[in-house]
């Protein structure tokens, strides 16, 4: 099914403390598509998107079985960088998080502390970024106003242009657009369309239309356990598992 | 949310359902009226087929409703597309139920050539897949509507036989020229009547199963 797989993840356990958060999950995640992660409040697919970066080796208690590999290496393994890891796998969260700085020093954050002083090549990755967010444009004039000034929407393109400077290969969103308005929203999945031509996504979804629409591929989730996980067009038309089918015409949950 | 889904749902289905017994009552009647010969039967059908028209309207706006509202998935999408192409196929049947009762008018006094020529067991035959593929739908019954499917070679094999006995007899009796010619006419509709209760059934099978059957013969011949 899956053609080029960027990320490929087997066996995957995942606790909290005593409690099994995910349960065996194993999935290969296609290079420059976009797959969507759906299901229920608590499912697992929030926490499953954090094992693609190592996000919850910031929480206590968590053990984490299974492997994951991005481009054939195993990133749990004990001598991996997660720094780099990091650099290479961008995250976008649901709030929109600029930091209290300008525009400009939102986007050029990650390269400088990465190395780069150059000023001009900065100023080369700062309009690059904000070109490929769709927010340059918008804040071309402006690159000092604060980034905490911008709309929601805007912000949360800062945060992709943010997440861009650092040139990732892997973008994960968890719920990028549920606190936007529908103009925004629109905004954000175009970008995301657009976004694929170049970068691997992967996106966690409440919002069924959205997944439908933005993405190639689509697992569900439900108690910890992947139940499904084709073609978006299968899974939003016939799905094989009822559960699959029970969930996305919101016969549960 | 759910709840409010549902009943839109059933009231669609309702709809539906109530707008297929009118047409079958229209069908039965035309078709009597040939089984027959008393044009009694034939009477009234055209009034009744504004009641269809007003259906026809009424459940193409309850699935536009449904779908700008609720967006619906996976089976529920299939029912309302379904219900959309079923409307649509049960509307011409109504239609065809008046051209049946037109067609009769004119021709009832030629009872022996009417079943000499087997229009009657044709229209017998399409007037039953029509039944069975309401019952399909109602019962939502995958079984049903394949025994439709099966049954549209037939009448398509008699339409064929009653053709050439009716251009026979204008060869040989020119006096029945003119009935006959009308009898061609009467035999095509129930031709397309048997044919929309195939594409009813066609869509009774994509809305269980999630399978296009509709030209799966013609295309497969083309692949092969």
């Amino acid at each position: 099914m899956i053609k080029n797989p960027k990320i490929i993840v087997e066996n995957l356990n995942l606790f909290y403390g005593n409690k099994k958060a995910l349960d065996n999950i194993s999935l290969k995640i296609p290079e420059k598509l976009v797959t969507a992660f759906i299901g229920p409040s608590g499912c697992g697919k929030s926490t499953f998107l954090r094992t693609l970066n190592r996000m919850n080796d910031l929480i206590e208690n968590v053990k984490i079985d299974g492997k994951v590999f991005i481009d054939e290496i195993d990133i749990y393994d004990k001598n991996i960088d997660v720094v780099e890891l990091r650099k290479k796998v961008g995250m976008i969260f649901q709030k929109s998080n600029p930091f209290p700085k300008s525009i400009y020093e939102n986007v050029a954050f990650g390269p400088k502390i990465n190395g780069i002083k150059d000023k001009k090549r900065l100023d080369e990755i700062v309009e690059r970024s904000l070109i490929r967010s769709a927010l340059w444009d918008e804040v071309k004039d402006d690159l000092n106003k604060s980034g905490l000034s911008l709309s929601g929407g805007q912000q949360q393109r800062l945060c992709i242009a943010r997440a861009l400077a650092v040139d990732p290969d892997i973008l994960l969103m968890d719920e990028p657009a549920s606190a936007l308005d529908p103009i925004s929203t629109t905004k954000i999945e175009d970008l995301i369309f657009e976004l694929k031509r170049n970068y691997t996504i992967v996106i966690v979804t409440h919002n069924m239309q959205q997944a439908a629409r933005v993405s190639d591929f689509t697992a569900f989730f439900y108690m910890g356990n992947l139940i499904e996980y084709s073609d978006t067009k299968k899974i939003f038309t016939s799905p094989d598992k009822q559960q699959t089918e029970d969930y996305i015409r919101g016969r549960f949950g | 949310m759910q709840e409010h889904f549902n009943q839109e749902i059933e009231n669609l289905k309702i709809n539906l359902t109530k707008m297929a017994s009118v047409v079958d009552d229209m069908v039965e009647r035309s078709i009597q009226a040939i089984e027959t010969g008393n044009i009694e039967f034939a009477k009234g059908i055209k009034e009744k087929d504004l009641e269809v028209d007003a259906y026809d309207n009424l459940i193409q706006t309850q699935c536009e409703n449904i779908l700008a509202l609720f967006q619906p998935f996976a089976t529920d999408l299939r029912f309302i597309l379904s219900s959309l192409m079923i409307n649509n196929q049960l509307e011409r049947c109504g239609d065809i139920a008046v051209n049946i009762s037109q067609r009769i008018k004119k021709t009832y006094e030629y009872k022996n050539l009417i079943d000499e020529s087997q229009i009657t067991d044709m229209a017998r035959k399409a007037k039953e897949m029509l039944k069975k593929s309401i019952d399909a739908f109602i019962l939502k019954n995958r079984e049903l509507a394949d025994e439709v499917l099966k049954s549209d070679e037939e009448v398509d094999k008699l339409n064929k036989k009653v053709f050439k006995y009716l251009v026979e007899k204008m060869q040989k009796e020119p006096n029945l020229i003119e009935p006959s010619a009308h009898l061609l006419i009467l035999s095509r509709h129930i031709e397309r009547l048997a044919d929309h209760a195939t594409n009813i059934s066609e869509n009774i099978v994509f809305y269980i199963d999630a399978k296009l059957v509709s030209h799966y013969k013609k295309l497969k011949k083309i692949q092969e």
